[in-house]
Formats: C-alpha cells, sequence, structure tokens
C-alpha cells in the first residue's frame, strides 16, 4: 500500500474517473481541494482500491471536496471499491449521503 | 466483589423482563436492590424517602432510561446527588439516544455480551468496583492476564507511521476477520496519536497549538506515549499526554453530534475523531485530570460485529487515580 498519498485522474465522454492512492489524511488536502475544478463530466466515480488508512481529518477533506463538486459542478459522485473498515466509516461519518455506493 | 460490601447499590428496571435479562449479571451482588419501574418523581422519591436510602451507585436498564422514562436521571440526581450512575445495555437493544444521555451528563454506559455471561459478568462487576473505588479502567482490565503490554513514548510526530506498523505486525493472523482487527487496529491508533499531537495541546484560551498534519518535535513535558496489548483475541489501546484539556462534559456531546449525523453540519462537525474511535471500539474509556493528563483508550474484539447501530460502552472519568 502507499503511503504518501496521490491522485490519479482520467476523463472520458461523459464521466470522470479518479482513482485516490495512499492514505488520507491532512497531507491529502491540497490535492483533494483540486479536485472539483478539474472536473469536466457531471458524473463522478471515486475509486477507493488503492487507498489505505482515512483518519477524521481525511473524512473532513473528502466531505468538503464531494460537498463542493455537488453544489457547484452539480455533478452525481459514486464511490466504488471500498475495503469494509472504509465502508463502515463512510456510513458513520455520513460521506454516503453526499455520495453513493457502487457495491 | 468485597469493595461492594460497604455501600448500597440500587437497579432500577422498566420491568420483570427487563430485571430478569440482567439478573444473572448481578446475581449475588452485596449492597443491592433493585426496583421496578415507579412512575412520577414524586412517587418515586417517596418511596425512596421510605427506605432510607444513601445508594453510592445506582444501575440503570436503558430500557427504562432514556426509552421509557427520559426524565428519570436529573430526578435521580435530585434525589441522591451523590451517586454515581451507570447505565448498563444488553448488545443486542438498540443504543440509548446519545442526545438525552449528553443532556444528562452521563458519564458510563456499558454494554453486556448476551451470548458470553461469565464475560458480561466480569465486565458489569469490573465496572461497578471500578466506579466504587474511583479507579480508572485500565488497558489490563481487557486482555488476558499476562499479555505483553507494548509502549511508545512518543518524541516526534515522524513516528506515528512506525508506531502503526508495529502494531499492526503485532495483530498477527490471515483470517478476515483479523485482516479486519488490523485496519480498524490502524484506524484508531492514527486518531488517538492525531488527537494527543494536535488536539490535546491547547493554550490558556483553548486554542489549538498546533496544525493537524503539521511535522513536530513533542516535548518531553508532554508525556505522550501510547501503548497497546492483544491476547489474540482482543486488541486493548490506550494513549495518554500529559495536557488535560479534553473536558469531560464534551465528550457525550460530541459523540451525540457526530451520532445525530445531519447533512447541514457534516463537513465541520467537532470531535469527529473520538466519534470514530468510539464507534470502533468495543468501550472507549476516558480518563481526565485537568490541566495535568488526559487518558484515552478501549479494547475491540476481532470476533465484534461491524455497523453503524450496535451499542458501544464509553466511561469518562474525571480525576480517578490508579491504586
Amino acid at each position: 500500500m502507499i503511503s504518501s498519498f496521490k491522485v490519479i485522474t482520467r476523463s472520458t465522454d461523459n464521466a470522470d474517473y479518479i482513482a485516490l492512492l495512499g492514505n488520507i489524511d491532512a497531507s491529502a488536502e491540497k490535492q483533494l481541494q483540486s479536485i472539483p475544478e478539474s472536473l469536466e463530466n457531471q458524473l463522478v466515480h471515486f475509486d477507493f482500491n488503492q487507498a489505505g488508512r482515512i483518519n477524521s481529518m481525511g473524512i473532513a477533506l473528502l466531505l468538503r471536496c464531494f460537498k463542493q463538486i455537488r453544489e457547484e459542478k452539480k455533478a452525481k459522485i459514486i464511490l466504488r471499491e471500498l475495503n469494509p473498515t472504509n465502508t463502515l466509516l463512510f456510513k458513520m461519518t455520513g460521506v454516503f449521503m453526499l455520495a453513493s455506493h457502487e457495491k | 466483589m468485597s469493595v461492594a460490601d460497604h455501600h448500597v447499590i440500587l437497579a432500577l428496571f422498566e420491568n420483570g423482563i427487563d430485571k430478569d435479562a440482567f439478573s444473572p449479571l448481578l446475581e449475588g451482588l452485596p449492597g443491592l436492590l433493585t426496583i421496578g419501574n415507579t412512575p412520577g418523581k414524586e412517587l418515586f422519591a417517596e418511596k425512596m424517602a421510605s427506605m432510607r436510602l444513601s445508594p453510592s451507585l445506582v444501575i440503570l436498564s436503558s430500557r427504562l432510561y432514556p426509552r421509557a422514562r427520559p426524565e428519570l436521571v436529573a430526578d435521580l440526581k435530585e434525589i441522591f446527588p451523590g451517586a454515581e450512575i451507570l447505565l448498563i445495555t444488553l448488545a443486542a437493544d438498540p443504543l440509548p439516544s446519545l442526545e438525552q444521555l449528553a443532556v444528562d451528563r452521563i458519564k458510563h454506559l456499558l454494554v453486556t455480551p448476551e451470548e458470553d455471561e461469565q464475560a458480561g459478568i466480569s465486565s458489569l462487576q469490573n465496572a461497578i468496583c471500578r466506579l466504587l473505588v474511583r479507579s480508572p479502567w485500565k488497558l489490563q482490565d481487557y486482555v488476558k492476564p499476562g499479555s505483553r503490554v507494548h509502549e511508545f513514548p512518543l518524541v516526534s510526530s515522524s513516528q506515528k507511521e512506525a508506531l502503526i506498523a508495529t502494531l499492526e505486525g503485532a495483530v498477527s493472523g490471515d483470517s478476515p476477520e483479523m485482516e479486519l482487527l488490523r485496519q480498524r487496529a490502524a484506524l484508531l491508533a492514527d486518531e488517538m496519536v492525531e488527537n494527543a499531537l494536535y488536539g490535546a495541546p491547547q493554550g490558556k484560551d483553548g486554542s489549538k497549538l498546533f496544525s493537524k498534519g503539521e511535522d513536530r518535535v513533542i516535548a518531553a513535558e508532554e508525556e505522550i506515549s501510547f501503548r497497546f496489548a492483544f491476547d489474540g483475541e482482543t486488541l486493548a489501546m490506550e494513549i495518554v499526554d500529559g495536557w488535560g484539556t479534553l473536558v469531560p462534559e464534551m465528550v457525550v456531546d460530541f459523540l451525540a453530534r457526530n451520532q445525530s449525523g445531519m447533512e447541514e453540519e457534516l463537513v465541520e462537525a467537532g470531535g469527529r475523531g473520538l466519534f470514530i474511535i468510539w464507534r470502533f471500539m468495543d468501550h472507549l474509556h476516558v480518563n481526565i485530570r485537568p490541566g495535568m493528563q488526559t487518558v484515552l483508550g478501549g479494547h475491540l474484539k476481532a470476533i465484534s460485529t461491524l455497523d453503524c447501530e450496535s451499542p458501544r460502552g464509553f466511561s469518562i472519568s474525571t480525576n480517578y487515580l490508579s491504586a
């Protein structure tokens, strides 16, 4: 598992695909902040397959990022490849109120 | 249970079925008086006065409070101002409303496992003893006797990842349960260390001295130390800081605020780290000596259910001293 945070993006005609790699914590702030403005579509897939630990600061940053995407880009957000711990974490902290979970 | 010999303990239940559910756990407890639901403060106060009771501890079933009698704790505090209150709930019952618990400043919630009676008896008796003698919860309470306690005094924020790697390495096993336990352990250790490094250090006005994620050296007088013990089934973890800035009354407030999960408050919710620690642990303990020390810890079992609905326990004490 990569420990330093990294974002990989790609776009198709109708969706943006964003892969989040490594632990998501305070060190991810700048990269997560830059995501909303880079989007081209109104459908965004976030892939957590290579994501590691997500702490409370990481949750706060993701919530801020998703809220901005929904409000400013009017885009739908889909989260995929979440491990069981992060699925529970997102459920208990309300992340799924802003983004849907593709199982 | 010699500690309880000189104390009167009152246990209040909603009805006979409720009492029967807990009776195996309370059997043989000296000084215990069980009382059924007496609706109305006046009637209850009258009954207590006629019995000339002065309990050190009141045990309340969560089926009675806050579910059936939300006003009960306010009444009890008026009638028995010196008594500690311990709320007990069965693991299969729903989580009691934290909003009411926060309003009433409930500091002790114990979840008793239904399937393991012996574990239930031992956790309840341990909780009662600790409350009666004002002794803080300890790592060793949760793991098998003789389990090794690993301790990491922290001198720099850069030690966090090495500490987490050691913890993950100690939770050995290839089963899916152990993999999940490792994931939860890493997350909890991360939150506990972050709280001690960036949440605890505060100026006189309560302002935070360091920003989250900032690399920093930890002064010796901060006395920040992480410890854990694993016995093959249960993992216990604890962090100590020499700041003592966590406000006891705020702990359940933070839990209640995050539990309610209102969409408009989502992003800026305070105390999220503490809420995550509590939800992922089976029992959270916090002992605060204001301005001197905060000890925050608890335990989680490899077999614990992972969901958002099951009740989780907590014990929040102030100025309890180790024997």
